[in-house]
């Protein structure tokens, strides 16, 4: 409650006479009024970028929609067709494998580098930047580009194999079976956001835990596993919702890596990839708008049972 | 902790809730409003797809014009193939299409079957070689202009075959297997990545190879093939394959087709990996100033060694085409007239974008042509008589058909699926994107 607020429901409470109350009632109407003033930026904001063209996908989902011309109403065709389309479903699995292995092993690798640093070490700050910055990096296309030089058949990653006496000609990222893997191996090295948040609760579990707990003569595992998890997990909780939805939308690295194409033979055919293609390279932005509310469906019901789950593990010092 | 249970629920939720939304709303119509459209009568922006030698000759021949007609303001917007057809996608989407556009016959169907494309017939096609206007007519209406003839090449690296110690053989009479039979041994003993690059899962390849059985790629809105076609030209694939002819799998799908190939500068032709590519006419001036070697231009092979009977045909290099939005089409026509008539326009792009359609501007470039650009002509002019009838533009969704025969083609390459699935599954495909 702000301070303004907080004042004006005093005076209320306050006014005894008629006049008394009419007067704080304008008054609050004019708190009010201010209030919605001070969130307009906001609400415009959500209903043009956001609510506006959210509600016209729905209506395009149930179109024939060219992009050039004017869209077809045609039911749930486009539904129905999603049932028989093996590229969707190739596309659905491979954004499954990579969001179910990459956020897992992205935030215990978060996890383990934040609690290394908060064992207070010196030059925190720096090592804190260094290890932020994939985060920055990780998403853009340069990146991605590099990633596509260092595992490419002649690529850093094939020059180390050979300097330590491996001959590796695999390409990494033109073999179906491992370019998936140097997508999720790119997710995974941007640490750094999850790794930030993880640091900042650490800082917040109070160190008398620790004391009491080092008295009685825990060790460092059972210090980790009864002190620092528990009270870390609604931390944990936050970054694994929000690195799911993240994974799931999951577009640079795959377009970047593949070209484009979500090759070789599909396997790195995100979902957000494959809806793109139909939308922008085969003209097809109904079909792309259906997949794209499969898509918030899919997520909803992911952080729908992460909620529901998290009665079970998440605890709240309250 | 500091945090309560509720309070953290509803943040996380609510980030939850934008987070998600995200996705849908990057793609929601008419929210990209990036790109240059033209600003009013008197600027245009002009779009191509090229090379260096290419970019520098657009900007030439823009400035040249703009010189000569003062007021006209033109941009240009060059690109990269494999990334401009998405970029013109999202413009147009986004009412933001450039005035003028290079367009290819494999995309030219797309737009103007759409009605996203200018009636051009105000531009003089009247010196125009007889053939070579209809290219860009689609459904009876002309969308795009002609901008220059090309034929499908193998584009020979003599160093490699000197260094193999092969002979670089008579593209008269060889045929698709003696073709791979070269390939392999010119792979082999000049230590090549590829013999012959550029061929698994290329549209165009199918194409010859169908043509000369009496099919075609595409029939009216349909496919001119069955599975069965398929199925014999990846089993082929598969056979020259394990030939050594084409490359092994993994640079074959390193090196990409259609959206996904390499760049031109970083091709396996180009620096020197493969002995032969299969590529069009017009691009041996390019491959020449980026390989720094003077390749040659052989014929595609037949199946019946007989060069005469390849079905060959005159492919428009590119045509140009202008957004049915540009706020100004008298200014368009006029640019593209002056573009494919003129002295001035022809002078600067001589035989880059394909052998000129004017017969005028033919006669008076030819003294003018670099050694691989006479290459070229000579190479147009030889093949007249194995050329067979011209094939239709792809109809709407046909356009990837290289990326989607690509895909099914490494798949088999890979193990990950038989030739005779594949085939069925290309088929299944194509079908379903032509329809819609």
């Amino acid at each position: 409650m702000s301070a303004i607020s907080e004042l004006s429901s005093l005076r209320r409470s306050r006014a005894k006479t008629p006049e008394e109350k009419r007067l704080a009632a304008k008054e609050a109407g004019r708190d009010n009024k201010a209030g919605y003033l001070f969130l307009l930026p906001w609400l415009i904001g959500l209903v043009v970028i956001t609510l506006g063209p959210m509600i016209a996908s729905l209506y395009l989902s149930f179109t024939n929609y060219s992009l050039i011309q004017a869209p077809k109403w045609i039911g749930i065709e486009n539904y129905t067709r999603m049932l028989s389309d093996q590229r969707l479903h190739t596309a659905l699995w491979n954004t499954f494998l990579y969001v179910v292995v990459s956020t897992p092993v992205q935030l215990a690798v978060a996890l383990a580098i934040a609690v290394l640093l908060n064992e207070g070490m010196k030059g925190l700050a720096f090592y804190r930047s260094v290890f932020y910055l994939p985060s920055m990096l990780g998403s853009s296309v340069a990146i991605a580009v590099l990633w596509r030089q260092i595992f490419g058949t002649e690529g850093l990653v094939n020059q180390v194999l050979q300097a330590v006496g491996i001959h590796s000609t695999i390409g990494w990222i033109s073999d179906p079976s491992y370019a998936l893997w140097t997508i999720v191996l790119l997710h995974v090295w941007t640490f750094g956001s999850p790794m930030v948040i993880f640091l900042a609760g650490l800082r917040q579990i109070p160190t008398m835990y620790y004391e009491a707990a080092a008295v009685d003569g825990a060790s460092w595992r059972t210090r980790f596993t009864k002190i620092t998890l528990p009270l870390l997990s609604p931390i944990i909780f936050f970054n694994l919702v929000l690195q799911i939805i993240n994974a799931f939308q999951a577009f640079t690295q795959a377009f970047v890596v593949s070209g484009g194409t979500g090759g070789p033979s599909d396997s790195t055919l995100f979902y957000s990839l494959y809806l793109y293609q139909r939308g922008f390279g085969q003209f097809q932005m109904g079909y792309a708008s259906a997949m794209a509310w499969l898509l918030v469906l899919i997520v909803g019901a992911f952080t729908a049972i992460n909620f529901f789950a998290s009665k079970y593990w998440v605890f709240y010092g309250d | 902790m500091a945090l309560s249970r509720r309070r953290f629920l509803l943040g996380a939720g609510g980030l939850a809730a934008v987070a998600t939304s995200g996705g849908l709303v990057g793609c929601a119509p008419g929210s990209s409003q990036a790109g240059g459209g033209g600003a009013g009568s008197g600027a245009l922006a002009l779009a191509w797809w090229g090379n260096p030698t290419r970019n520098k000759n657009t900007q030439d021949e823009i400035d040249a014009y703009m010189k000569a007609n003062a007021g006209v303001k033109i941009t240009g917007q060059p690109g990269d193939f494999a990334s401009y057809w998405d970029k013109l996608a999202t413009q147009t989407a986004g009412g933001t299409a450039p005035d003028i556009i290079q367009m290819d016959m494999a995309y030219i169907a797309e737009y103007g079957g759409r009605d996203a494309l200018l009636d051009l017939s105000g531009v003089d096609t009247s010196k125009f070689v007889e053939g070579t206007v209809d290219s860009g007519k689609i459904n009876g209406k002309l969308v795009g202009i002609n901008a220059g003839i090309n034929s499908l090449v193998i584009m020979t690296n003599p160093e490699i075959f000197d260094k193999a110690g092969v002979k670089v053989p008579d593209d008269m009479t060889w045929t698709w297997d003696s073709a791979m039979e070269v390939a392999a041994e010119v792979a082999k003993k000049g230590s090549a990545t590829f013999g012959l690059a550029g061929i698994v899962g290329s549209g165009a390849g199918l194409g010859t190879w169908l043509r000369q059985q009496g099919k075609e790629l595409f029939v009216d809105t349909s496919l001119g093939f069955d599975a069965s076609d398929v199925q014999a030209y990846l089993e082929s694939m598969v056979k020259y394959q394990k030939l050594g002819a084409v490359g092994s799998v993994q640079d074959i799908s390193a090196e990409g087709l259609g959206s996904s190939a390499k760049p031109l500068a970083q091709s396996a032709f180009v620096v020197g990996k493969a002995a032969m590519t299969v590529s069009n006419s017009n691009q041996l001036e390019a491959i020449n100033a980026a390989s720094g070697t003077e390749m040659e231009l052989l014929r595609l092979p037949s199946l019946a060694g007989k060069a005469t009977e390849r079905k060959a045909w005159y492919k428009a290099s590119m045509l140009w085409s202008a957004s049915a939005k540009t706020k100004d089409p008298d200014a368009v026509v006029k640019w593209i007239n002056w573009w494919s008539n003129t002295q001035d326009a022809q002078g600067i792009d001589k035989a880059e974008r394909g052998i000129p359609c004017n017969t005028d501007m033919q006669a008076f470039v030819k003294p003018q042509l670099s050694k691989a650009q006479q290459q070229v002509a000579k190479y147009i002019e030889d093949i007249k008589p194995e050329l067979g009838t011209t094939p239709i533009a792809p109809p709407p969704g046909g356009g990837k058909l290289d990326d989607v025969l690509f895909r099914y083609a490494t798949d088999v390459l890979f193990g990950k699926s038989n030739p005779a699935d594949a085939a069925k599954g290309f088929v299944d495909e194509m079908k379903s994107d032509l329809q819609t």
